[in-house]
Parts: C-alpha cells; sequence; structure tokens
C-alpha cells in the first residue's frame, strides 16, 4: 500500500470547490495590485526632492491634505493612516501569498530539486519573489512602523531620519528588493488573470521600470543622505520662502 | 563532415533492487536531420540494448517520447540534434511521473487517474442520450475553439515544466485545466460553471496556479495553457460573486 493515501473530499472522489480558495487568490491578487500601484506612484513622490526642497515641501503638504487646512500645512496624521491602511493590506497579502510558500521541507526539496533540472526563467523568477517577499514582511513592517510611529515627512525631517537616523541602511537593502518584488508581482497579476496575454510587451515593461524606478530611487536616496550630511543637530523643519 | 555527438543518458532500473540511479555516457556520429529520438534508436540498436525510452509515432503526434532535453522538458522526436552547437546532450526522464526505467515514465498512469478524477469526458445533456438521434450542428467557431484544446497529445511536459505541481502532488497541472477548459466551451456538455467549480475550484486546481508558466513555455503543442488557466480562473472566480 502507498505510503500516501489520498483521503476523499468529495462525493466523487475528487477535490472540492471551495469559495474561500477562489477569496484567498483573489484577495492576494487585489492587494498586490493596490501595494503595486502604491509602491509606483510612491516612489515618484519621494522623488520630487530631486526637483528641490521647495517642491518636494509642497507636495508633502498637498498630499497630507493642505487644501483642508488654515495654514497651508497638510496633517502628518494623514500619513500615520495611510500607513496603518497600508500595513493592514501588506499583513492580507502575506497572509494569502503564504499559501504559495513551500511550508514543508519535502515541498522545499522538490522546488529545488526541479530547479536544478529544469530550465525555467519564469519559475527562476517566483522564486527570487518568494525570498524577497519573505524578505519584505519584515523590510515593509519596520518601514511602516516608522512611518507610524513618526510620520513627520518633510525635506529636512527625511533627511535627518535617513542619514542622522541611519534610516539609509533599511532603504538600500528595501528599495531593490521591493522594487523587483513589486514590478514581478505586477507582471505576474496581469498574465495570471488574462488583462493581457502580450507576455513579451508586460515584460519588457517590467524590465524597464524595474531598472528606471531603481535608477530614480537611487538618486533620491542620495539626494536624501547629502541634504541630511549638510543639515545641523538639532534639525530645523524646512521653511518655504 | 559528419561530427560525434556525446549524449548522457540517466539510467536506472527501479525493478531492479540492486541498481543505483547514474548517467552514463554515449557518442555517436551525426547525421543529417537527426533529432534525439534517431539518436537514441540508434544507441540502442548499435551500443545498449538496455537503454529503456517510449516512443510510437516518431512526428510529434502520441506524446510518448518526451524527456527532459538539456535542462529542457520536450518531445525527442521534434529535437534536432542540431541545436545543440556542443554536441554535448543530456537525457533525464519526465520528472513528477513514476519511472519504468531510463528515460520511460508511465505518463498513461497518471493520465488515467487524472481523467477519472476530474470526469474529463463528455456529460451529455438530459435529452441527448438518444445515440440514434442526429447531433445537433456546431459552429464552425465553436468546433474550431475545441479542437484548438484537443490538440493536446497528453505528453506531460506541461506536468514535469511545472513546480506547482512539483511540490504539491494533488495539483492538477495545465493538462487537467486544459480539458476542463475544453468541455466548459461545449455547448453539448451538461456541466455548469458551478459543477466545473466543484472539481477545480480549489487549491488543487486553478486557484493553486501560481502562474509560473513552465506548461505555456514549454508545450511542444503551442497550447495557449497562460489563456486558458487565466479564462478558468475569471469563471470560477465569478461563481462566488
Amino acid at each position: 500500500m502507498s505510503a500516501k493515501t489520498r483521503v476523499p473530499t468529495a462525493i466523487n472522489g475528487g477535490p472540492y470547490g471551495q469559495a474561500w480558495s477562489a477569496k484567498a487568490d483573489c484577495l492576494q491578487s487585489i492587494t498586490g495590485l493596490i501595494l503595486g500601484v502604491f509602491l509606483l506612484f510612491h516612489m515618484h513622490f519621494e522623488a520630487s526632492i530631486l526637483l528641490g526642497k521647495e517642491t518636494f515641501f509642497h507636495m508633502v503638504q498637498f498630499l497630507e491634505g493642505s487644501m483642508f487646512s488654515s495654514t497651508d500645512h497638510g496633517f502628518p496624521i494623514v500619513t500615520k493612516i495611510i500607513s496603518v491602511i497600508m500595513l493592514v493590506i501588506v499583513a492580507i497579502h502575506a497572509a494569502t501569498a503564504l499559501r504559495r510558500f513551500p511550508t514543508q521541507l519535502g515541498q522545499w526539496r522538490a522546488m529545488r530539486g526541479f530547479m536544478s533540472s529544469i530550465k525555467h526563467k519564469d519559475t527562476q523568477l517566483w522564486f527570487w519573489q518568494m525570498i524577497t517577499g519573505f524578505l519584505l514582511f519584515f523590510l515593509v513592517s519596520a518601514h511602516l512602523a516608522t512611518m507610524i510611529l513618526n510620520p513627520e515627512i518633510g525635506p529636512h525631517l527625511s533627511a535627518e531620519r535617513v542619514y542622522h537616523d541611519n534610516a539609509w541602511l533599511l532603504y538600500v537593502v528595501f528599495l531593490p528588493i521591493v522594487l523587483f518584488h513589486g514590478i514581478v508581482g505586477l507582471y505576474r497579476v496581469i498574465l495570471k488573470w488574462g488583462v493581457s496575454s502580450n507576455r513579451p510587451l508586460i515584460r519588457t515593461i517590467a524590465h524597464v521600470l524595474i531598472v528606471y524606478l531603481l535608477c530614480l530611487g537611487t538618486l533620491s536616496l542620495v539626494t536624501y543622505i547629502n541634504i541630511g550630511m549638510e543639515l545641523v543637530l538639532p534639525v530645523q523643519p524646512f521653511i518655504p520662502n | 563532415m559528419s561530427r560525434q555527438i556525446s549524449f548522457n543518458i540517466f539510467r536506472y532500473d527501479p525493478q531492479d533492487g540492486q541498481d543505483k540511479p547514474k548517467m552514463e555516457r554515449y557518442q555517436l556520429t551525426e547525421t543529417p536531420g537527426m533529432t534525439v529520438f534517431i539518436a537514441l534508436n540508434q544507441l540502442r540498436e548499435q551500443q545498449d540494448p538496455s537503454l529503456q525510452f517510449d516512443f510510437v509515432c516518431r512526428a510529434g503526434i502520441c506524446g510518448s517520447c518526451a524527456m527532459v532535453i538539456n535542462g529542457f522538458p520536450t518531445l525527442a522526436c521534434r529535437t534536432l540534434t542540431a541545436n545543440y552547437p556542443d554536441g554535448e546532450i543530456t537525457l533525464m526522464p519526465l520528472p513528477g511521473f513514476e519511472l519504468i526505467g531510463d528515460l520511460s515514465v508511465n505518463t498513461g498512469k497518471f493520465m488515467r487517474e487524472l481523467a477519472e478524477r476530474l470526469k474529463l469526458w463528455l456529460h451529455p445533456k438530459a435529452d441527448d442520450h438518444d445515440m440514434h438521434r442526429l447531433e445537433n450542428p456546431m459552429a464552425p467557431e465553436e468546433a474550431a475553439r475545441i479542437y484548438e484544446l484537443e490538440r493536446c497529445v497528453e505528453c506531460g511536459v506541461c506536468v514535469s515544466a511545472c513546480a506547482t505541481k512539483q511540490m504539491r502532488e494533488t495539483f492538477v497541472g495545465a493538462v487537467g485545466m486544459m480539458k476542463i477548459a475544453r468541455f466548459e466551451m461545449d455547448s453539448r456538455d451538461a456541466r455548469t460553471a458551478d459543477d466545473f467549480y466543484h472539481v477545480i475550484g480549489n487549491q488543487d486546481g486553478v486557484f493553486g496556479c501560481m502562474t509560473l508558466l513552465g506548461c505555456q513555455d514549454n508545450c511542444p503543442k503551442d497550447l495557449p495553457h497562460m489563456q486558458q488557466i487565466a479564462y478558468l480562473r475569471r469563471k470560477m472566480a465569478a461563481t462566488i460573486l
């Protein structure tokens, strides 16, 4: 007798359809899509520092709802609220994505054995997406915890965090990992649901986006470090002319 | 001038308790238009009559000679030795199937079990059980769509090229979903989307697929696995909305 016995789960002996399977798959894709699109916007918003401190300052005030304020200053609590919402979305995404992880040693061995005998780029891509996804559990949590506990953003305050509080150490690791995971995730979700079947085009766009955003993010980070190096402690918030 | 080509072939007879898995090296002179299948026959006739591998049609129709050639699962009869400029060819049996011996695997047993489990045959409508009655005419477009999916030769390449299938034994794989999609679009079949959901609307079916696309990239018949699985996923997800 076989060591593995498959217990029949339905009247016909086949597997059951489970509403939760569909829900989990939809939730994983929807939360992934939200996070991926958020990443695209986030990268551009924070890169506005490349256009000068003034531009970044006004961008932050606008995104924090300065139009509803009598002082022309936004509300940092907006950043806090968005960070909490993003943390919830990340948690849902992580929980649903965990279904995909090879959770048993046997599955891990099967995966590694497969990758050593069969050459397939998209499988290797998925493997690295899984590894980066695992690392993002910690990196995203650290990033969002900072934004929830200390939501003040500004040309000087952000630069202080990056340089004087050594957050650059986190971002140097975070940036390539989140970009790879996010853009490859968007590529996969488009193909997964058949939004487009033009795979070569989607793949090319994904490659270009990764390189472009990596350059954009690195330049922004260097700019924050440069600003941070020029700041004198204790740091005063930036005041526009 | 003809060149010498080398074959590294996986050898193991699971029926022989003393035998251990090993790689054996063979050399032969390449001839014009030589396929891996022709080379294997030549090796068996001239060098090693104990070499085990499967074949029937020699023309990419029966799907029997599927094996892993230099890391890519494909049909030996459709693979020219001239495709390998360095003249080094490594042959492994398809992973994920019961090994009969050397390069021969029991895809038939797998396909039969899959067909019984997923009920991969036409379920006629209640008023369509009279075999003497003329069948209703089918629109040529529908017939063409069904024919496109009927081209599957059950070679097992999609199963071997799928890391999800290697990690999760009960996953139905692209061949199962392709056949379900074929009956789902057949107007003569009585089953509804709900019925199919009960068979593949779970982690072992369409919601277990991780869109690694090994099936799409390796299918020797170029079947549209990616589009079909996406179509089924949308269809099955719609049943819970």
